[in-house]
């Protein structure tokens, strides 16, 4: 894996220079069931197409960003700052 | 005591402070123009970084709009008054950092892979987390200190390949 | 035999260098290779093949074929016609039992034919089964080609050196060259990476080049690794421009690898570089004109050719080449025969594609020109030149010519027959991924270079399928062999140190990894150790801890949502043990969290678990936005924890601070000066005895520890640690739990405050509640002194019902203990259960609180 990430406050590096969070869940907002919680915490959408997900510029300014990303060609399509 | 006076080195008797490169720099020749920054004041601040005037002796480094770090020669309880006095959260991260200075891009290419154009930053070098800073053919490259025998580990290894 | 000087010829007349071949001088020129000097010399015999041990000689003269692979200085497998003469220089042959001219594996191809078709090692050999051990050992020794020398060490110096290029161009032939030059009228940054030694010395105006060197693959981000001498370069480019050509393909026909039968590349190297005569009597077979004007070049070299003919798959024939002691003597051609001792064949040439089709460019056949070519190139990537599949004059050669007679070789480096191919086929290996694993076509030194596309065009014709239904095997790289040694560069592996690591060492301390630290083991008296925490005094570096920093007016809120006990409502000066608790209410980290101030909270965690759970923090601030700044400062300070029942004392006598009971009081936190050094002290206990954690800023962690060791404590390391926390039944996080262990289950029932609004972990703790632990974790003691393995299974009648996570012999006790995991009916203080040791049941019954200092009166003395 060596694509180029952009950080929004460093510009391209490469991939490795980031930790990688995940897909972005939504969490329950009142009590789940016990079904409920069980997708929530394990189950992802993991999708073959673009992606939204949490980084992180480890190796660098440390800043935890989103980026949405095509999981088949590792073209990232967009990064942002969460609001 | 301020609740952080227990970071400070600059609060420990000098006799009491080491440098993590000690040992690692005292195999290798004074010919090789490898110099320990690992003592210089350094201070990592938090908040609207804009909010902060570096006064002469400082030297700033701006990673994101809310995180810099704060490079200082001399003691550096006056920097982090200053920051806070300034609306930031400001930490005496020097005993954090190791710092090295060395020349020439040829080692630096052997180090990273970093656009040595777009110092001062931080990245990846050696594997690790740096910061970075270029003068020239000057380079200062701050590890966290726990790497920095490792660094100068590599270093000396790189310099050697390239000799 | 040497022609007359020749312009353009690469050989240096004027001065000699000479090496040893066999124990034998050999003279040469610079600018000749191992293989051209030795041919020149007159051998004709360079290797033999890898199954059947065939006679081989200069095939392709282009370093990619196996023919010419002798072990010079030691190195195996080096293709001789490529690598330049080197003064002095150790040359043997390989893969051989006997010598190149009388080799006795060779009976393999004169009897062990029909014994040894392609998979036979699925098949042979196997039955009784006890004999496969032996014919296993038999074939391994015989495979392989050179051989390493596995005591030779690693002598070689490899770097790795990362640069940048705005256009990098592969291939330094005409269009390459073109490329480049164009791309510099633009500007600077122009890189030609070119695999021969033809453009050394050169200069290309404004062009880089670097020669010779390989592309070994490009991947993602502009990423192209290139093989350069010693130096592996790993660029980043933003243009990446491939020209690196076409290869010259053999033609399919019985005897088609006897020592004589080139192509047309070696024929014109040896006369055109190298000023060599290649042979007396040729013949020329071949599909493109390039192929045919070899023709021209060998005549011009004193060649006489006695018959040059086109030959494509519209115009079948019957072609047979024919030799004595594997070299050829004639070639028959319809049944004429024509004697030579040359032979040059030519399928036409391949689109050397590998490269862009692993950058993603499409591989798609071309039917006028029987060949494939690569189409719809990303962007940022170009192709020029021949690889472009724009060669040829469009005539294709048929699959294979003739059959009877010698073996008809598809893939001359892994002696892969027609025959073989066929029968895969036969058998159902009939894809041509199958094809190739069944047979290990492509798979040798060549890796398809010269045999695939015949391969393909061959299992075409017999399925009846066209070319393009089949395709072509998934392009990977490396595209030219490459050390292992390079690949993995300098071994240098990030090693996390303390302040005082030195000083474990210089103490004689087996230092261990833990995570990506190195810590003490022991110091060499793990017993000692034990002993010295529990009577007197010990001292244990804990810098490896991590240490978090949490500040800001919502510190308190933010730890209260993550973690499943409160935190707001605890005292400036005190410390609360803590459990981090996952979503689904799985055990992810403990440590301890101290008040400093109002909004200021400091936070441990394990060694391990830091860099998780400050990602964890940061992680659900980035989500929350809560206003709270979060500090590493694992690195910032160095640790140590001074346990014993002199350790008031000892600290005392560093220190101002007053440090009675009432003035630092179990699970305080206070600020002092210690040893002249700013310190945090927090008494907390892990080994169960009066202790204090001294947290001072990293250089003055090596002073301290200094201090404490002068002062009487005496070092001891993790394995101690272990054994004291386990007689307090402390639990250690990944040890005793793991990942699926929820807080009630692993007696933690105490923990969660389940009255709060929200907490990460409080719905699935709620659950667990509601439905009922199903195994709790228990301290226990064995009935005999027995030591069960950490991992040791509980048992009743006949199935494991649980397992042991931790044992030790205590010393204080007397006895074997342990903690383990045991179904709820079972955790009653006394109840017996049976451990599996070695084969038998042991007996053990469940203590449920600590074995030694039950009430904790030590540690909160």
């Amino acid at each position: 894996m060596s694509f180029l990430l952009t950080c929004p406050h460093c510009g391209p590096r490469d991939v490795n220079e980031f930790g990688y969070a995940g897909e972005v869940t939504t969490r329950p907002t009142a009590k789940p069931t016990m079904r409920e919680l069980t997708d929530y915490v394990y189950f992802r959408r993991n999708v073959a197409g673009v992606q939204r997900e949490w980084w992180t510029h480890r190796h660098g300014c440390g800043a935890w960003f989103l980026a949405e990303r095509d999981t088949r060609t590792n073209e990232v399509m967009k990064v942002e700052l969460p609001s | 005591m301020s609740t952080l006076a227990f970071m400070s080195p600059e609060l420990a008797a000098p006799e009491a402070l080491a440098s993590p490169l000690a040992r690692a720099l005292a195999a290798a020749g004074p010919a090789l123009g490898l110099q320990d920054l690992s003592r210089l004041g350094k201070v990592e601040l938090r908040g609207d970084v804009a909010a902060f005037a570096p006064e002469p002796g400082e030297e700033l480094l701006r990673l994101t709009p809310q995180r810099a770090f704060v490079l200082a020669e001399g003691e550096v309880a006056g920097t982090v008054e200053r920051a806070r006095a300034a609306g930031l959260r400001a930490y005496d991260v020097s005993g954090a950092w190791a710092g090295l200075a060395l020349s020439g891009e040829p080692l630096m290419r052997r180090l990273t892979e970093l656009d040595l154009d777009s110092f001062p930053t931080a990245g990846a070098l050696a594997h690790v987390t740096a910061l970075l800073f270029r003068d020239g053919d000057r380079f200062r490259i701050f590890v966290p200190q726990e790497l920095g025998h490792y660094l100068v580990e590599v270093v000396l290894d790189m310099t050697r390949g390239l000799a | 035999m040497r022609l007359e000087p020749r312009p353009g010829e690469r050989i240096d007349r004027s001065k000699e260098v000479s090496f040893f071949f066999k124990g034998k001088r050999v003279s040469a020129f610079p600018g000749d290779s191992f293989g051209s000097a030795l041919y020149a010399s007159g051998q004709r015999v360079f290797s033999r093949s890898f199954k059947y041990h065939r006679r081989r000689g200069l095939l392709c003269c282009s370093g990619h074929c196996p023919n010419c692979m002798m072990t010079v200085d030691g190195v195996p497998n080096v293709r001789t016609c490529a690598v330049p003469v080197r003064e002095g220089a150790v040359v043997v042959p390989q893969n051989v039992r006997g010598s190149l001219d009388f080799d006795l594996m060779a009976v393999t191809d004169k009897i062990g034919g029909p014994f040894t078709p392609a998979g036979f090692y699925y098949r042979v050999g196997h039955r009784p089964r006890a004999l496969w051990p032996f014919v296993e050992k038999f074939l391994r020794n015989a495979a392989g080609l050179g051989k390493v020398d596995k005591h030779r060490g690693r002598e070689h110096r490899t770097d790795t050196e990362y640069r940048r290029a705005r256009v990098l161009v592969i291939g330094g032939g005409e269009s390459g060259r073109t490329a480049a030059l164009s791309a510099a009228i633009d500007g600077p940054g122009v890189v030609l990476v070119d695999e021969s030694r033809q453009l050394e010395g050169h200069d290309l105006g404004g062009v880089e080049i670097v020669a010779p060197a390989q592309a070994l693959g490009i991947w993602e981000g502009g990423l192209v690794a290139v093989a350069h001498g010693d130096l592996l370069i790993r660029y980043r480019a933003e243009k990446i421009v491939v020209a690196a050509g076409a290869l010259e393909q053999p033609l399919v026909f019985p005897g088609n690898d006897l020592v004589g039968v080139m192509l047309p590349g070696a024929a014109r190297r040896l006369v055109e570089d190298w000023a060599i005569k290649p042979g007396e009597r040729a013949v020329v077979l071949a599909t493109d004109d390039r192929g045919l004007e070899t023709a021209d070049v060998l005549r011009d070299a004193g060649v006489e050719v006695a018959l040059a003919l086109r030959v494509t798959k519209d115009n079948p024939r019957e072609i047979s080449a024919q030799g004595r002691r594997g070299r050829l003597r004639r070639v028959l051609v319809d049944g004429e025969a024509v004697d030579c001792d040359l032979l040059v064949m030519s399928g036409g040439r391949q689109p050397a594609y590998s490269l862009l089709a692993q950058a993603g460019a499409r591989i798609e056949y071309d039917e006028r020109r029987g060949i494939f070519v690569p189409r719809d190139v990303p962007a940022g990537i170009a192709a020029t030149g021949s690889v472009t599949g724009e060669i040829g004059n469009g005539a294709v050669p048929a699959p294979s010519y003739g059959s009877g007679g010698d073996k008809c070789f598809v893939c001359h480096c892994e002696d892969v027959t027609v025959k073989d191919v066929k029968r895969a086929l036969a058998e159902g290996f009939d894809s041509i991924e199958l094809a190739k694993r069944y047979t290990t076509v492509t798979m040798g030194p060549c890796q398809g270079k010269l045999c695939q596309l015949n391969s393909v065009r061959l299992i075409a014709q017999e399925n009846g399928e066209g070319e393009a239904a089949i395709g072509m095997t998934t392009a990977r790289p490396p595209w030219a062999p490459i050390e292992m040694g390079m690949l993995a560069g300098r071994d240098h592996e990030p090693c996390r140190r303390t302040s005082a690591h030195h000083r474990h060492e210089e103490a004689g301390a087996t230092m261990m990894w833990t995570g990506s630290w190195k810590r003490p083991h022991s110091y060499g008296d793990v017993a000692g150790e034990v002993r010295a925490v529990r009577e007197q005094l010990g001292v244990i570096d804990v810098s490896t801890l991590g240490k978090i920093l949490v500040e800001g007016p919502d510190a308190g809120a933010f730890l209260d949502r993550l973690y499943p006990n409160r935190f707001s409502d605890l005292k400036p000066g005190r410390i609360r043990y803590s459990v981090l608790t996952t979503d689904g209410g799985r055990i992810m980290d403990d440590g301890t969290i101290g008040r400093l101030g109002e909004e200021l909270y400091y936070v441990t965690t394990t060694t391990t678990g830091a860099g998780r759970v400050l990602a964890w923090f940061e992680w659900w601030n980035a989500v929350w936005g809560m206003d709270v700044e979060l500090l590493d400062v694992s690195g910032a300070l160095a640790a140590v924890n001074l346990a014993g029942p002199r350790a008031r004392e000892a600290l005392g006598a560093l220190t101002d601070m007053d440090v009675s009971n009432d003035g630092i009081s179990y699970l305080d936190a206070k600020q002092g000066v210690v040893a002249g050094v700013p310190c945090l002290v927090l008494r907390i206990g892990f080994v169960g005895e009066l202790g204090y954690e001294l947290h001072c800023p990293s250089p003055a962690g090596e002073h301290l520890w200094d201090t404490l060791v002068a002062a009487g404590a005496r070092p001891f390391g993790l394995e101690p640690q272990r054994i004291l926390r386990l007689e307090k039944q402390h639990i250690l996080v990944g040890q005793d739990t793991d990942t699926e262990s929820n807080l009630l289950s692993a007696g933690l029932d105490w923990l969660p405050k389940l009255d709060k609004d929200d907490f990460v972990g409080k719905w699935a703790t709620e659950l667990v509640a509601e439905r009922g632990v199903r195994e709790r974790l228990v301290g226990f003691v064995m009935r005999n002194p027995v030591l069960p393995l950490e991992g040791g299974q509980i048992v009743s009648e006949g199935r494991s019902i649980g397992r042991v996570t931790s044992s030790r012999f205590s010393e204080a006790t007397g006895r074997h203990l342990g903690m383990c995991w045991v179904p709820p009916e079972l955790a009653e203080d006394g109840a017996e259960f049976q451990i599996m040791v070695d084969g038998t049941l042991e007996p053990a019954l469940v203590h449920l609180q600590p074995f030694y200092d039950p009430e904790g009166a030590r540690l909160k003395s």
